[in-house]
């Protein structure tokens, strides 16, 4: 193995860290370099081949260290890699000669790795709501809140606290998006297996469940606490100072526009929160949305539960049933046997029963026959004559002669003329020509009153709180009604023939706004 | 002043929609959600589990009901009734032949393995391609589907699972496939299908060879090893045939049956008259449930319509005749009734020549009904045809033919 040196990291052009993707040895290759990564997070940056190969999973481990070796030779030369000479002591011989090298993460490889973690992390996901998130969203939007309400809040934690509440929103829409696809996945039992499904069904259930909750209760939070700071334009001041602190590390000819870009990006961040939670300009929010999505996700699982047990339902093969069947209604030997087939195995046919006329009915009730009577010898079931004779019922009844309904009408219209008339007399009863108060109406009969009550009704429904003076409108729009509240707060009372109205007393004015032409209608 | 108290109208508003229900089930095994039964099934589902627990205790028949569909899995007691056959879904009604029985089968397995929507071209072609099974070959069965009157009986095998709402319409027409023009889509209702076969054992699992037989496999119930498991199934045979047909007749039943039926008559009709209304005629043959609203049946007696009256006439004789008549009899007798009677008739029911399919309709029409049977060339009576009063119309008629008004209403409906 004659592993050249490392060669100049030149060699990686284009996309060679990602070759190893598509060598035979991938498996290794990708866990050598998880390998790496793991070590990173330990902040150990150099690695002997004796160390990786430890580090290595068991099922990927290989024999030696020497096809290790190879391995990392092979991913320096892809460029993941960069092999520097060991120059540590060494206690055999055979190790002094071997040439020996320690490997550490190019940034290629590393760049590369996060891209394939990223890929497998997509693909992989099943995408989880996350009630933890909106906790968090509420945490943070509250410490915004405290902050706007300060002088001069402190841009290092405006930043920071803006800058958490971005990368919880950010997580949370990811994971909505993921939990939507994989939740669809789910429904269409597309390559998922029943059993699986069934295992995942309950959980799922009460987790949607739990979720929703959350969204509920805690989407209505957060929908409050962005109103608040909304409110005043309190967060305008926030998302300037984060813009203006990230701005302070552009470079000088730059900084004209770094932070007008900054704040441009904050506030579209902003915008995406406040859509989320809340429905403006007609559209939707995305909570509501997804609330709605995970609250049609449930019966649609049912449903799928439903349908697995109809997959199971049939004990036998469904369709080799039918197909026995069809070679079955084949073999029979006449109509007959296919008729008894069907029957039997479909059991679709209705019942079937003799039937008994109203009046024999009545007739048996009254002296029912001893049960050992023979047919013959029972009284019989009548058959109608005619029906007999010429195979069709009788038709009992004469036609209905046409009424003649000129009389009704008469008196139809002279009941419309009469109502007429005491409408317009009640109407004219009410019209107080002028100002007056309530106690001044004086008794008024039945139909006035009635009048009245509907005035005053459409009156004070229009009377708000403070109001001292209100005009309303009769709904046929025949009569006006202006009422004002009296400030000395008397009572008084309405006499009627059928009882007494008590009330404050206001005073009122009733105008028949169809005056003038009702006197001309003639009726 | 009425002391009806509220409870008690509820209770008999209960009871009288829990026999709508029940009667509703008992005409038509399968009922839909959606289309003309709609209102029968919101019925059953209300009262679902009432219903549920009479017909499991009473008959052994399962119920299932859901958001789409309720389905009264019937199982005859009485397995060898050719009078029940699949009729095709016209005003013809005709009922199936070997060829549309065989392709409904085929249809159905294909539908089965299918998924949610399929086009009558496509369904035909996996028809054809299940009808060259070499088992179904050797019957000298054979589709093509080439032809016009084979499309006919697809057409009619589709129309029939578009009543029972296994398919759904969703565009095209069935005559447009048949005359070649066109083709159809459906939406397959698989819950509707699932529910379809109503036999306790698959037919693929049953290896018996003879028809009866396999009838018999097929609604086998589980081994009777105790008295009361013999007696519950007893129970629930009788309780199937008194709910199912016109008429019992005591010689049709084994002698631990009619032991059973003589010690339970009482309780069992009072249980089906509590439930649909059906009343108990008790006579010294047999017994009928007979329907006092004249509705929980697909063939009637008396009937207007030249087949109703014919039957009618022909009951009359066979009663007077009190013994076996020879079919060339009445077809005899029909030639006669039709010179007496034949003005009131169809007009292909005047041509010379019709009295053939007269009486075969007026025979299969009673037979049905439990009134006659047949043995070979000869009409035999039964008991209950003698319930008409048919021979006493006559000594009636003088007195109520004054007042109706005959002449004006044969003109009003020439036939």
């Amino acid at each position: 193995m004659d592993m050249n040196a490392p060669r100049p990291e030149g060699v990686t052009d284009g996309y060679g860290p990602f070759a190893h993707l598509t060598a035979p040895n991938v498996l290794l290759y990708r866990s050598v370099m998880r390998a790496f990564l793991a070590a990173k997070e330990r902040f150990a940056v150099h690695l002997r081949p004796e160390d990786v190969h430890a580090a290595l999973p068991a099922g990927t481990r290989p024999g030696g260290v020497d096809a290790v070796a190879k391995a990392l030779d092979a991913l320096v030369a892809w460029g993941n890699l960069r092999a520097d000479p060991d120059t540590g002591r060494v206690t055999a011989v055979e190790d002094f000669y071997r040439k020996r090298f320690i490997y550490q993460l190019t940034r290629e490889g590393e760049a590369a790795e996060k891209a394939l973690a990223a890929y497998d992390e997509a693909l992989g996901m099943r995408g989880a709501l996350q009630a933890v998130a909106l906790h968090d969203i509420v945490t943070q939007l509250r410490a915004l809140l405290v902050l706007a309400a300060e002088e001069e809040p402190d841009p290092a934690k405006t930043h920071l606290a803006l800058d958490g509440l971005a990368s919880r929103f950010a997580a949370l829409a990811d994971n909505a998006r993921a939990f939507m696809g994989s939740l669809q996945r789910t429904i269409d039992l597309h390559d998922v297996a029943e059993d699986v499904f069934l295992a995942y069904k309950d959980q799922l259930i009460q987790y949607l469940e739990r979720f929703i909750q959350d969204l509920i209760t805690l989407g209505g939070r957060i929908a409050r606490l962005i109103l608040e700071l909304e409110d005043g334009r309190r967060i305008q001041p926030l998302l300037r100072s984060a813009a203006a602190r990230e701005a302070a590390d552009a470079t000088p000819q730059e900084a004209a526009h770094a932070e007008q870009a900054a704040y441009e990006r904050w506030a579209g961040r902003w915008a995406g929160l406040t859509a989320w939670f809340l429905s403006r300009d007609g559209r939707e929010s995305q909570s509501r949305l997804l609330r709605g999505r995970a609250l049609g996700a449930i019966p649609q699982l049912l449903a799928v539960v439903r349908s697995l047990n109809e997959r199971r339902a049939g004990r036998s093969d469904r369709s080799a049933d039918f197909r026995t069947l069809a070679l079955w209604f084949a073999e029979a030997p006449d109509d007959d046997a296919r008729h008894q087939l069907w029957r039997t195995a479909f059991g679709l046919y209705p019942a079937r029963h003799l039937t008994l006329d109203a009046e024999t009915h009545a007739a048996r009730l009254a002296r029912p026959e001893p049960a050992a009577t023979p047919w013959a010898g029972a009284e019989p079931l009548r058959i109608s004559p005619q029906l007999r004779r010429t195979g069709s019922y009788e038709r009992r009844g004469k036609p209905r002669k046409v009424e003649d309904r000129q009389e009704a009408r008469r008196l139809l219209a002279q009941t419309a003329a009469k109502q007429a008339a005491e409408t317009a007399a009640a109407r004219a009863r009410l019209v107080t020509g002028g100002i007056t108060r309530l106690s001044g109406l004086g008794e008024l009969d039945p139909a006035s009153f009635r009048f009245f009550l509907q005035l005053l009704g459409d009156a004070l429904a229009t009377w708000r709180p403070g109001m001292k003076h209100t005009t309303a409108t009769s709904n046929d729009g025949a009569m006006e009604i202006r009422l004002t509240a009296l400030p000395d707060g008397s009572t008084t009372e309405v006499r009627t023939p059928e009882g007494i109205f008590r009330g404050p007393d206001h005073a009122i004015e009733i105008v028949d706004l169809t005056a003038g032409t009702e006197g001309g209608d003639g009726r | 002043m009425t002391t009806t108290s509220l409870a008690e109208v509820l209770d008999g508003q209960h009871a009288s929609d829990l026999r709508k229900a029940a009667r509703a089930l008992l005409k038509q095994p399968l009922l839909l959600a959606h289309g003309p039964s709609a209102d029968e099934f919101r019925l059953v589902r209300r009262h679902a589990s009432d219903l549920r627990e009479w017909f499991d205790r009473n008959t052994g028949w399962p119920l299932q009901v859901d958001a789409e569909s309720a389905r009264l899995g019937k199982i005859p007691a009485r397995l060898a009734d050719a009078t029940h056959p699949a009729r095709e879904a016209t005003r013809s009604a005709a009922p199936f032949t070997r060829r549309r029985y065989v392709l409904l089968c085929l249809a159905l397995a294909a539908l089965e393995r299918g998924e949610a929507q399929i086009a009558l071209g496509r369904l035909a072609e996996q028809v054809v391609l299940d009808a060259s099974d070499p088992q179904l070959t050797a019957t000298g069965i054979r589709f093509t589907l080439d032809r016009r009157d084979e499309r006919l009986d697809l057409a009619a095998v589709v129309r029939l699972l578009l009543g029972l709402g296994v398919l759904r319409r969703v565009a095209g027409d069935e005559d447009a496939y048949v005359s070649g023009a066109g083709d159809v889509l459906y939406d397959v209702e698989r819950r509707v299908l699932a529910g379809l076969l109503a036999t306790r054992r698959g037919p693929s699992t049953v290896r018996a060879a003879s028809p009866l037989e396999r009838l018999a496999e097929l609604t086998a119930e589980t081994a009777l090893d105790s008295d009361e498991l013999r007696f519950r199934a007893m129970r629930r045979s009788l309780t199937r045939r008194l709910l199912d047909d016109p008429v019992l007749y005591y010689d049709e039943l084994t002698d631990a049956e009619l032991g059973y039926l003589t010690r339970q008559r009482g309780f069992l009709t009072a249980r089906i008259t509590e439930l649909t209304g059906l009343v108990a005629e008790i006579r010294a043959e047999g017994i009928a449930m007979v329907d006092p609203e004249d509705d929980l049946t697909d063939v009637r007696m008396p009937e207007s319509g030249t087949h109703g009256h014919v039957t009618l006439l022909l009951a009359e004789h066979l009663t007077a005749a009190q013994g076996p008549v020879r079919t060339a009899d009445l077809m005899r007798k029909v030639a006669e009734l039709a010179a007496e009677h034949g003005g009131f008739w169809s007009k292909s029911a005047r041509e010379a020549g019709a009295e053939g399919e007269l009486v075969e309709q007026a025979v299969t029409r009673l037979a049905a009904l439990g009134l006659v049977s047949r043995t070979g060339d000869a009409v035999v009576p039964r008991p209950a045809l003698a319930r008409y009063a048919v021979g006493e119309t006559v000594v009636l008629a003088p007195r109520t033919a004054g007042t109706t008004e005959v002449p004006a209403q044969r003109k009003a409906y020439p036939l």
